[in-house]
């Protein structure tokens, strides 16, 4: 779902980090994109060892701005920002079995569950700048009903990514599909992206919306519209 | 900046009736079109008439260009490099599709979050500064700002509401949101409580981007500069500033409070002294 790499090889970064010895922290790519698919590209533990390259990178950055990375407000700046960087993209490091694992029952409804107006947050991964709004999330469960919160969860590991907003609405959509098997499946993403507002065309009311539809959700068109106006009622 | 006339004195740059100019240039009658001009000998005394005393909030004026579109050019290799090294660090793989021009388009980005360090209030403001006989509230609100947080290096966005009771001079309307966006477009952040004053910028030697320190700004001092810039400029009856913004390093990690907005205010002048004046604003800027 990922892009993989397409062989180009940026030369002058990777010469650059070759002779900078970041070599040891690079991913090995193959595996990344492997992982993404299903496992993590990142553990939580490793988090620790990478603060100091992302330290580095981030002093680079300000002084590269402009601005005097001694004074007072910016001495701890880029600790706190690669901290920060590092939670936004905590994403990386987890699954859904790990969500998941316990919080699937069995219950006799086939009726349609929706979880709306979950707050959503994410970076975007063309200029990494953040990009929010709401999720809506309705499923017609097959025998399987999930926890409430796990579908907020759910979003959150893949919100807290790298990510195209339609890829996000994507990969929840196939999570949730994957992990309870349900009748259908439906997302709603509304969202606004900073890197819109703040720059370039700078246009501060717009707002994009993504859905995904799977199952009896893509082939009925009564279900959708059920699914539809329920989360959009205030 | 050139100028066609002939200087009588170098006066290195004081500030005349709220012209600002290196070179010194009185406003005489019939002068290069100031627009003090006619009005000068109604004004207040210039500075230049009490020697050597520099006001400290006239620094706000001061301020030195740290960077210039030359600078941009140069940094943005080394911007790049240093993305690409967030992104490996973050367990992304820079090679993929969506991330291959990621860094570039990031280093772009935050050279553009940050070009209020590009700017000078003098070469936004010169040339606007008309003389009205209008001594009512003139508002400005609903300006949307966008910043960046020092500590995070994550947006601060919200809005920023002006007030002013114009002394026979009055703004260009879309100056006060340039004013604005020369401010807001930096790091915000605490205030320092003390000024390091650092060499000069230099941008001919490899370590140019040193940056003379006045105290470093958070939303608090965005409001106050604001409200510092626009009295010096043209020493109004009174400014009144209010912002009202959104920290995301609050909203979306750290506390985590989605709906928290943070409200700052700066009232100078009558603003301050009159609260049937204060509140008058703040009734207007809330309908």
């Amino acid at each position: 779902m990922n892009g993989h790499s397409n062989g180009k090889v940026n030369d002058t970064v990777e010469e650059f980090h070759r002779n900078n010895s970041f070599n040891g922290l690079v991913i090995d790519t193959k595996k990344s994109a492997e992982h993404r698919q299903h496992g993590t590209s990142r553990e939580e533990d490793a988090d620790e060892c990478r603060l100091p390259a992302l330290e580095a990178a981030y002093a680079s950055i300000l002084r590269e701005l402009g601005e005097d990375a001694g004074r007072q407000g910016l001495l701890r700046t880029p600790l706190r920002a690669a901290k920060a960087m590092q939670f936004l993209t905590k994403g990386y490091h987890e699954t859904i079995e790990d969500i998941l694992n316990n919080a699937i029952f069995d219950e006799d409804h086939d009726e349609m569950v929706i979880v709306k107006n979950i707050d959503v947050f994410s970076l975007c991964e063309h200029h990494l700048v953040p990009f929010f709004g709401k999720v809506h999330i309705g499923y017609i469960p097959n025998k399987k009903v999930v926890g409430l919160s796990k579908l907020a969860r759910i979003v959150e590991i893949f919100s807290r990514r790298l990510q195209v907003q339609e890829r996000l609405t994507k990969q929840i959509a196939v999570g949730i599909s994957q992990a309870l098997e349900p009748k259908g499946v439906a997302v709603v993403i509304e969202a606004a992206h900073m890197c819109m507002i703040m720059r370039g065309v700078q246009k501060m009311n717009s707002r994009t919306v993504t859905s995904t539809m799977l199952g009896v959700y893509l082939e009925d068109p009564k279900t959708r519209e059920e699914f539809l106006s329920l989360s959009k009622s205030a | 900046m050139e100028h066609s006339e002939p200087t009588e004195q170098a006066d290195g740059g004081s500030a005349l009736n709220g012209h600002f100019d290196r070179t010194g240039k009185r406003p005489v009658p019939g002068g290069s079109g100031c627009a003090s001009a006619a009005a000068s000998a109604g004004a207040p005394q210039p500075p230049r008439a009490e020697p050597g005393a520099p006001r400290p909030v006239m620094e706000s004026w001061r301020e030195e260009r740290t960077r210039s579109v030359e600078d941009n050019q140069t940094s943005l290799p080394s911007l790049a490099a240093a993305y690409t090294t967030i992104l490996r660090g973050l367990g992304e793989d820079p090679q993929r599709q969506g991330l291959l021009k990621t860094p570039w388009r990031a280093a772009t980005a935050m050279q553009f979050f940050t070009k209020g360090y590009q700017e000078k209030i003098i070469d936004v403001l010169n040339d606007a500064i008309f003389d009205e006989d209008h001594d009512e509230m003139v508002i400005v609100k609903d300006i949307d700002m966008f910043s960046m947080c020092e500590h995070h290096l994550v947006p601060i966005f919200g809005r920023v509401h002006i007030g002013y009771l114009p002394n026979k001079r009055v703004l260009g309307l879309s100056k006060l949101a340039r004013i604005v966006e020369i401010y807001s477009r930096r790091l915000q952040g605490t205030p320092s409580g003390r000024r390091s004053k650092v060499s000069a910028p230099c941008h001919l030697c490899p370590t140019r981007l040193r940056l003379r320190v006045r105290a470093s700004t958070v939303q608090e001092r965005l409001t106050k500069q604001i409200a510092v810039a626009i009295t010096e400029a043209l020493k109004p009856t009174g400014v009144g500033v209010v912002i009202e913004a959104t920290h995301m390093c609050m909203v979306m990690r750290g506390v985590q409070k989605m709906n928290s907005k943070t409200v700052t205010s700066t009232m100078l002048g009558v603003f301050r002294e009159d609260p049937k004046t204060r509140d008058e604003f703040l009734a207007l800027i809330r309908s």
